[in-house]
Parts: C-alpha cells; structure tokens; sequence
C-alpha cells in the first residue's frame, strides 16, 4: 500500500491537501467525513486517495457531525486510528462528543478549517468556532501555513496516542487563509513516518477477547477522582509535547517550539499576541514596521491546550505592551472582545513586571487582516507604550479612527 | 499484498416451535454474558431482553449502549454486568458509534492489525433514542450497511428520566410528559411512530424483523439471524416497563404475548432477498385490546370510545398482516359494547391506582 514506501519530495499543496497527506502518511483506519466548508477539501482528497488505492482506510460519509464524531469514538475505542474534522457551525453540531470522547481517553484526531458561526454565514475564518470548545479536554493548536499543518497533524498522533496522554487533539488551520492558500509542503519518506509515529495502541479497546466497560455511571463522589485523572493527562501532556517536538526535529529536521513562536522580538517594546495564518501577515508588517524604526515583534502561540501559562508569562513579561489579536468572538467576556485577552492577562497575573494588554478585534467574519491594520494596531501599542496606560481594553479594527 | 480474508460467524438457530417458552430448551446457550447483579427493576422487560439477546449472541461480542434504562440502570457506579465489551455512547449516537465499531473491525482486520474472527457488535438503544434524537444516526449505519446489529429494546417511553412520552408511546399512554386531564382525556393523542417499517422501507437490503420478550427463542433466533447477515440488521423488540405501563411484576413475559395477541405489536420479518414482510408468525389466540390494556395503570383513564379507537387500530393492523379479523373484534370498535377502563369490571387493581 501507499504507505509502504514513499520517498521524500516536496509538493506544492494547500493546507487542506496538507492535512489530507498527513493522514496518509498515518496509515489512519478509519475515516469520517460530512462535508461543511472550507475543511471539505481535505475529505475530497482522502477520498480521492481511498479510491486510488492509495490509503487502506474505512472512508464513512457520515449523516452529520455529531455522528461523525460518534462514529470516529466507536472508531478510536475498538483500537483503530480515526481522523475526522469539521469547519464552523459543524464543529459546533458535534459539540456533545467532545467531552466524550476525552473523557474516554480516545486519541481521536480533527482537523479543523476555522470557519465564522452563523450569523453572518460567511465562509470566512474566526477562531471561534474550535475556540468554543476550549476546555473540553482536547489538545489543540493552530498552524499558520501548509507545512506547518502537515507536520502538526503528526506530531499530535504522536502526542495523543502516547500511553501517558492518551488525549484528542484538535489541529486547527485558519479557513482559506491557511486551509485554500497554496505553497510548497516538504513530503517526507515514509520511513521517517515510521520512525517517528508508532502505530496506535490503546491499553483498553473494545476487545471480546479482553472484555471492558467504557464510560458507566458514577455515584457523585466517584466524578472527581475522573476528572483529576483527566486534568492530569492534559498537565502531563507538557512534557511529551515537549518531547515529540523535540523528536520531530531529530527525524524530520524542522524543529518548531512547541509553545510559542517569537519573531523580532528582540529589543521589542510592544508585541502582538495572537495565534493563526494571520501571523504570516503579521511578520511582514513587522518587518516594515521595524525598518521604521518601530520596536515591534510577535509572540505567536502555537499550542493553546494544554495552555503554557508559565512560557507565555515569561514571554509577554519582557514586553511594555501586548496587543492581542482576536480573531474570535468573545461576547460580554472579561474585555467584551475575544476570549484570547484573557488568556493572556490571566497568564500574566502573577508576573512582577506586568505589560498593559490591548485586545485588537480584527479578521472578524473572515476578514482578512491587511498590513495597513497591523500598521494601525502598532501605533495603538506604542501610543499605550508612551502614555504608560491603555486608552480602552477592545478595539475594533476598522471602526475607529 | 495478500488479501485477508475476513471470519465471520454463523451462530446456529434453536430449535423450538416459536410458541413454547416455558419448558427447558437444551439448545439454550450456557453462557451468560449480561451477568446478575445489575439494578434494573424487577421484571424489567428490557433487561429480560438483553440477558437473551446476549445469550444468542456469545461471547465474541460487543455491545454498544446509548444513553437509557440498559445504561443508567446497568452500570451505575462503575459497576457494569457486561462480561462482553461494553461502551456507553450518546443517546443520539447509537447508530454512528455503532458504526465506528464495525469500521474499526473491518480495517484492522482488513489490515492485519487484529486477528480473530469478526466479532458480533449489537447496539442496545432503547426507544427514545431509536425512534428519535438518535433516529438519523441509525438510519445512516443501516443505509451504510455496517456489520451490525441494532436492537431497538421498545418499553415505549422514556423511561429511565422517569417516564416520558417518546414518539413509540402508544396512543392513549399516560406518561408524565403525555397525563391525562380534562382537555386531554386519552393522555396521548398520536399513535406511534411505525419505527421497525420505516427501517425495512428506507433501508431494504437490511435484515429488519419485530419481536417481543414474549416469545424468547423466536427472540433469539431473530437475533441470530440479525448477526448472520452479512451487513446492518434492525430489530425491534417489545420490552415491557413495569415502572412505566404499571402492572404486577411477574407479568412481564404474558404482557410481552399479549400485546402481540391482541394485535398491538405485530411481529414479522423483512425479507431482504425477496423484498417483503414475512407475516407468517401467528400467536395462539387473537383477543381485544382491552385484555391487553386492562393490566396497566397507564391505560386507567381511557374511556370507552379510546379503547374502542385503539381496537380499530389493533384491527387495521392484522389487516396489514392478511389476517381475517373475526367478528368479535370488529364489535369491539363500537364504543357502546365497550366499558370505560376506570368501570371495567375485569380491569386489574393497578389500573385503579392511578
């Protein structure tokens, strides 16, 4: 099969595509798919794959994303490796599974092409929609380009299926920006697939020949004992995220931190805070910015479940401003903007040397964030920076002045 | 690359004249893989019909249980009677998780990742989920053709939230989202939704048949025959709640012949092959609903003219079945020869508790 051999080549392909060759390049079981844009296309090409011969895998098209969901934990509890995914409200139709299915310890994988919520029904991408289900107990993190998507999708197998996480991840791509933008995405062989990802073993699979009951009820007192064993997988993660990274960049010679992405943030006085493809815009405008002379950089988060507070402290703390770019809804929240504020104030709090932190509501609706913005946010940051306090929490970019 | 040829069983039938069930059948599996000790009620029809169904599924099992009575009941505080697999799934996910099952099976197998032979998956949703939050899902695990089994264990209502009307609840049932009052003296106004042939309709490659607790070997060899064929089956089977139709206890096994004798519950197979109803299952004897109806306190309110409704009913039914209806029960859809339930003289003391 596919998976047998194939040699490293680099291939020009959008994020979507990229998710799709990631998948192959797991050998996955069990695929479920319901089409919902902009993340269909990654199911276009698995099927296109399946039908080729290219993947052995069960391809389902299920009758929606709730049951997609089900049928990827039925998947994922009988042993088998699953992959799924879902774009904007179809993230949310599926909602009730998630808790499920980490409660379950399944090591489901989604993909997820962000996508705006209804209203306004455009195909745009906000965060939101994956955001949302935060703390359901799912790894999850956004890549900012083609390549970055692929190699995360692997990385998280890795992560998730480890005996000592044993946790769902959701790898996360902005729509369009990230999941429709083409560019060239370095293929590896398939041996170094092998080396790195070991086949999926659950401790306790829907076995007859080893019988076990999943998910019975409980008597109140027996729910926080659960629930910490839960809280602790996600707290143990950490360091086997750290370690797979590390892997990753011994087997494959990219090596990412697993955290945060800085750039320019050297010498930088005031930074942009935010995750995504919108950070692709956001190094160019940076880099004009500094040519200006403004000591502009960015912290970009790269893993936002489990939250790496003590890494995003150490990071923001170094800064006077932090400008946090949304990207999401976060209605009558702590900054009546998005939900990443306060993520980073909560972050912060036990710093000595706290920044002032602005909340920026840009790229809303699918929008995309244009330099002249990120232009415009900077000089916010720096007017805070020299004022020494904010003028107001949120700002919505493009309604002021 | 070898192809690996998938096992699958072929579980024998008993033998036994579908009518017989009370003396000792030696054919009847020793293994128990539902085991005592659960906390279900006493003469819980669904779990008389989950000891069965797992009984004549073996041990090469998995179960697959959808939020209702055979979860809650069954494995409360971490304390489960399956010494088979068992997962517990959302209320709505009982086809799709079903499914997952099956897929999971049928690629590592494929793939060479797991040996043995293709295990027996049955899905226990009860009538709620089947009939309706979980209604798509089993329609696209049926229409997929997963290799299946879904049992659809029918105590008509919500029962393990405390008794709820469910769109299997039959007309005139009382239960406390349908109670009788003034304005709406039969309690539930609709009859209830035809699950068992909207599955045989829609999903005609299937193997889809009816079947009560009433009569245990024809129970069981419908869900032989269910994990024989090759792809997705549906069975319906009427699961009598004592807690919920209100009866006395030890009639749970007589409820489940009389419902099928006063024509209430027909039983019948879909031939798959020949595309049609099998109707070829007779009871003993046929007799008016209010035999049937007379047990149960959830039918104490119904007056003359609702009983005589559900009789027309009951008689549309053998109809359906190509049975002649006799006289009798052609009577029995006059209001005027009927009693009211409350007055009936042979109404059993539970159905003037209520």
């Amino acid at each position: 099969m596919a998976t047998a051999s194939m040699a490293k080549k680099t291939v020009r392909i959008n994020g979507c595509v990229a998710s799709a060759q990631a998948a192959k390049y797991s050998d996955v079981d069990v695929i479920t798919a319901y089409p919902i844009r902009p993340y269909t296309a990654t199911m276009m090409a698995l099927a296109q794959m399946v039908a080729n011969g290219e993947l052995d895998a069960e391809y389902i098209v299920a009758d929606s994303e709730h049951s997609q969901l089900s049928i990827a934990h039925g998947a994922a509890s009988s042993g088998a490796r699953v992959f799924t995914g879902s774009s904007g409200v179809g993230v949310h139709y599926a909602y009730e599974l998630y808790s499920p299915i980490s409660g379950s310890r399944m090591p489901v994988q989604m993909m997820i092409a962000d996508r705006t919520l209804d209203p306004p029904g455009d195909f745009g991408s906000e965060h939101t929609d994956a955001l949302a289900t935060r703390d359901m107990g799912w790894l999850m993190g956004w890549s900012c380009d083609a390549q970055e998507a692929f190699d995360n999708h692997l990385i998280a197998y890795r992560i998730g299926e480890d005996p000592r996480v044993l946790l769902p991840q959701m790898v996360c791509q902005d729509g369009f920006f990230v999941s429709h933008i083409t560019t060239d995405v370095a293929l590896p062989d398939s041996g170094q697939v092998k080396e790195f990802l070991p086949p999926y073993k659950h401790p306790y699979p829907l076995d007859p020949r080893h019988p076990v009951s999943h998910g019975p009820q409980i008597m109140p007192e027996q729910g926080p004992p659960l629930q910490l064993e839960r809280a602790r997988a996600m707290e143990g993660a950490m360091t086997v995220i750290e370690e797979a990274h590390e892997e990753f960049a011994r087997v494959f010679g990219r090596r990412y931190d697993p955290w945060i992405e800085e750039f320019m943030t050297d010498g930088a006085d005031v930074v942009f805070f935010m995750q995504g493809g919108h950070a692709v815009t956001a190094r160019h405008a940076i880099r004009h910015m500094r040519e200006r002379g403004a000591k502009v950089g960015l912290v970009r988060l790269r893993t936002i479940r489990p939250y790496p507070t003590d890494r995003v402290m150490a990071s923001l703390s170094r800064f006077k401003v932090v400008g946090v770019v949304e990207t999401n809804m976060g209605l009558g929240s702590v900054s009546s903007g998005g939900s990443l504020y306060a993520e980073a104030c909560a972050a912060l709090y036990e710093s000595d040397k706290r920044p002032l932190v602005l909340s920026f509501m840009a790229g809303m609706g699918g929008e995309a964030i244009v330099l002249k913005e990120f232009y415009w946010m900077t000089n916010k940051l720096l007017e805070a920076q020299k004022r020494g306090k904010i003028e107001k929490r949120t700002h919505w970019v493009g309604f002021e002045e | 690359m070898a192809v690996i040829e998938i096992e699958r069983q072929m579980l024998p039938m008993l033998g036994s004249p579908n009518q017989g069930a009370r003396f000792y059948n030696p054919d009847l599996p020793q293994t128990e893989p539902f085991v005592p000790g659960h906390r279900t009620c006493a003469g819980c029809g669904p779990s008389i019909q989950y000891r069965m169904t797992s009984k004549a599924s073996g041990d090469n099992t998995i179960l697959v249980g959808p939020t209702g009575c055979m979860y809650v009941a069954n494995s409360s505080y971490l304390c489960t009677p399956y010494n088979v697999p068992w997962a517990h799934t959302q209320i709505g996910s009982a086809g799709s998780f079903t499914a997952g099952v099956a897929a999971a099976y049928e690629a590592m197998i494929r793939k060479g990742k797991w040996k043995g032979a293709f295990p027996n998956i049955i899905c226990e949703a009860g009538d709620g989920s089947a009939s309706d939050i979980g209604l798509a899902s089993i329609s696209g695990a049926l229409y997929r053709d997963h290799d299946c089994l879904i049992i659809c264990y029918d105590n008509e209502q919500y029962a393990n939230t405390g008794i709820q009307a469910s769109s299997r609840t039959p007309y005139g049932g009382m239960t406390t989202f349908s109670p009788p009052g003034p304005m709406v003296p039969e309690a539930k106004k609709l009859f209830p939704k035809d699950l068992a042939r909207m599955m045989a309709a829609g999903h005609p490659h299937c193997y889809v048949a009816t079947a009560t607790v009433g009569y245990p070997i024809d129970l069981m060899n419908k869900v032989r025959k269910g994990l024989n064929h090759k792809g997705a089956a549906f069975l319906m089977i009427y699961t009598p709640c004592q807690k919920g139709f209100v009866y006395e206890t030890p009639r749970s096994i007589d409820l489940g012949r009389l419902v099928v004798e006063c024509g209430l519950y027909p039983i019948w197979e879909w031939n798959h092959e020949a595309r049609e109803y099998d109707y070829s299952f007779r009871p003993q004897h046929m007799r008016p609903v209010s035999e049937y109806l007379k047990l149960q306190g959830r039918f104490g309110h119904l007056h003359a003219e609702h009983i005589a409704k559900l009789q027309k009913f009951a008689n549309e039914q053998w109809r359906m079945m190509g049975v002649e209806v006799p006289e009798a029960l052609v009577r029995a859809t006059n209001p005027e020869t009927i009693a009211d339930m409350a007055s009936a003289e042979a109404a059993a003391a539970v159905a003037h508790t209520v």
